[in-house]
């Protein structure tokens, strides 16, 4: 696919704003490519958002992969200082895992490429 | 980032597909049985068809003048069924984007988009993906809201301009070439505004558009827009909107009973590229919400004595199918009083077609309004009103997304200046 390192790239930098913009203050991030997938897992130690923020998170995150969609708008994606295009990362990616882990915000990202 | 509990009943992606479907299948039907109650035959109307293809279809050239009510309304259900295959045989999910594409598309096949038009560039948006070992999945909206630039295809291939077989082939050639880049491009273009133009692929067609009518006028081929509008058939018009905009508002209420007890929930979104209305408050609202802005821009029209012809009638396609992807009644308004204040101010006609045109596609900037609010969204209305009327030269008409262009350029003007005033929390 055109543009794959470019995009998850910025699959990263959006859930970061996100994270930052909504209070984080220790977040860590791990990449991991195997083959034709790649593994984007976000923690943030110490979160103190609600259960609400979290299902929210995990909605916006669990849009079905829309081709048609990402092949058009991918660059939109952290062009919006609000950390607001967490629909556009969830058309992006296959399988999303969004859970509190004690006192951590555990984000896992799954994307293949096509 | 949102999340609403809505809950509605599932009639799955053939339900919507069909419901999809029986718009173009009843301007077939309707446009057949007008032809012939009104004394026509199937030759007056393949007459006509054959008039719509070998049209210029520069701006403004509407289809309802040049070919017949009946041949246009075929032309739009010719296109709607291709649409409608590609989405098929693709496996798209419908969400807010098709939905917006389909109903551009459609608007736009009453005035400048026919089949002979519209077939190079998605050929070569077809090409593009093969070369570049993607799937056609990838790139169809782009390809359909790309053929914006289709009346460049029918311009040198009818205008004249050169040997009736050397046109044909050039402008397929080109239309294949519009094709392959559109993708691209659009998507680059993007961030010149940051997706506070909805009318994104009008943005990147009015720069395409400006560079191929230079090349033209470089060779001393003039491209001058065209002003051919029909203010018939009101009547037939009138009930098809009716009937249609209706028909969604039953079937939103079909899906979601509480449609109309939770459509405040669609007010709160911002309509910034990409608000897919669809997966954030659901089919129901959503058909509910294209149901009202259709309703409304019908309304607006026969309030200020406007007539409902080809461009208009794509004005307001493009406003409904957009109530799927970003559009709703509280970030719509601002930006369509700028306009039509601006046009009061400056002394036009409202009920000119352009006027009326200018006013329905603004909304393009309704983002602008859902952001910064209703003053900034007046503001962003006048801004389209005072360059809109200025920019069609500059493409030569070839861009049937006019507005887009126009509001690519306000959208990117705007949201800068706007950022300046901002402070850092």
């Amino acid at each position: 696919m055109q543009h794959e390192v470019k995009k998850i790239a910025l699959i990263v930098n959006e859930l970061l704003t996100m994270l930052l913009f909504n209070g984080a203050e220790d977040v860590e991030i791990k990449v991991k490519k195997q083959g034709q997938s790649t593994e984007i897992v976000v923690v943030q130690h110490r979160n103190n958002n609600d259960d609400q923020f979290v299902e929210r998170l995990r909605n916006s995150l669990n849009n079905m992969r829309e081709y048609e969609v990402e092949g058009y708008y991918w660059q939109l994606i952290g062009e919006d200082d609000n950390g607001d295009e967490l629909n556009l990362v969830g058309i992006m990616v296959d399988e999303a895992c969004v859970e509190r882990k004690g006192d951590d915000l555990y984000i896992r990202l799954l994307r293949t490429c096509s | 980032m949102e999340y609403n509990d809505i809950k509605e009943n599932d009639i799955g992606r053939m339900g919507v597909l069909m419901a999809l479907l029986t718009i173009p299948a009843i301007f077939l039907f309707v446009g057949i049985g007008y032809e012939i109650i009104n004394g026509g035959s199937v030759a007056s109307i393949f007459k006509g068809f054959t008039a719509i293809v070998l049209s210029p279809t520069i701006l403004i050239t509407d289809f309802i003048k040049v070919g017949g009510i009946a041949a246009t309304f075929i032309n739009v259900a010719l296109v709607g069924f291709i649409n409608i295959y590609l989405i098929h045989r693709y496996r798209l999910k419908i969400n807010g984007v098709i939905l917006a594409a389909f109903f551009t598309v459609l608007g736009f096949s009453f005035f400048g988009k026919n089949l002979y038009n519209i077939l190079p560039i998605y050929f070569g948006g077809y090409l593009y993906t093969k070369y570049q070992k993607i799937s056609f999945k990838e790139v169809i909206v782009v390809v359909m809201f790309g053929t914006a630039l289709s009346p460049m295809i029918s311009e040198i291939s009818f205008s004249g301009i050169l040997h009736p077989i050397i046109a044909i082939i050039v402008a397929i050639t080109t239309g294949i070439f519009i094709g392959f880049v559109i993708a691209p491009l659009s998507s680059h273009m993007l961030k010149f505004h940051d997706g506070y133009n909805l009318y994104n692929i009008g943005f990147t067609s009015g720069i395409i558009g400006t560079l191929l009518t230079s090349v033209l006028r470089s060779f001393g081929l003039v491209v001058e827009p065209v002003n051919i509008i029909s203010d018939e058939n009101q009547g037939i018009i009138i009930i098809l909107l009716l009937i249609f905009f209706f028909g969604l508002m039953i079937l939103g209420l079909c899906i979601n009973r509480r449609a109309f007890r939770d459509y405040h929930t669609i007010l709160h979104y911002r309509g910034r590229l990409i608000t897919d209305f669809t997966h954030l408050v659901g089919y129901g609202i959503t058909f509910l919400n294209m149901s009202l802005l259709g309703f409304l821009s019908l309304f607006y029209v026969l309030a200020i004595g406007g007539k409902l012809n080809g461009p208009v009638l794509a004005g307001v396609f493009t406003v409904v199918g957009f109530g799927a992807f970003g559009k709703h009644i509280k970030n719509c308004f601002p930006v369509a009083i700028g306009v039509i204040a601006a046009a009061l101010f400056f002394g036009y006609d409202i009920s000119a077609p352009s006027i009326i045109m200018s006013v329905l596609f603004s909304t393009t900037l309704a983002p602008i309004a859902g952001t910064f609010g209703p003053l900034i969204g007046f503001l962003a209305g006048v801004l389209h009103m005072i360059l809109v009327t200025n920019v069609g030269y500059i493409h030569g008409g070839i861009n049937l997304y006019n507005n887009g262009f126009s509001g690519g350029i306000v959208a990117s003007v705007l949201i800068p200046m706007l950022d300046a005033f901002k402070k850092e929390n």
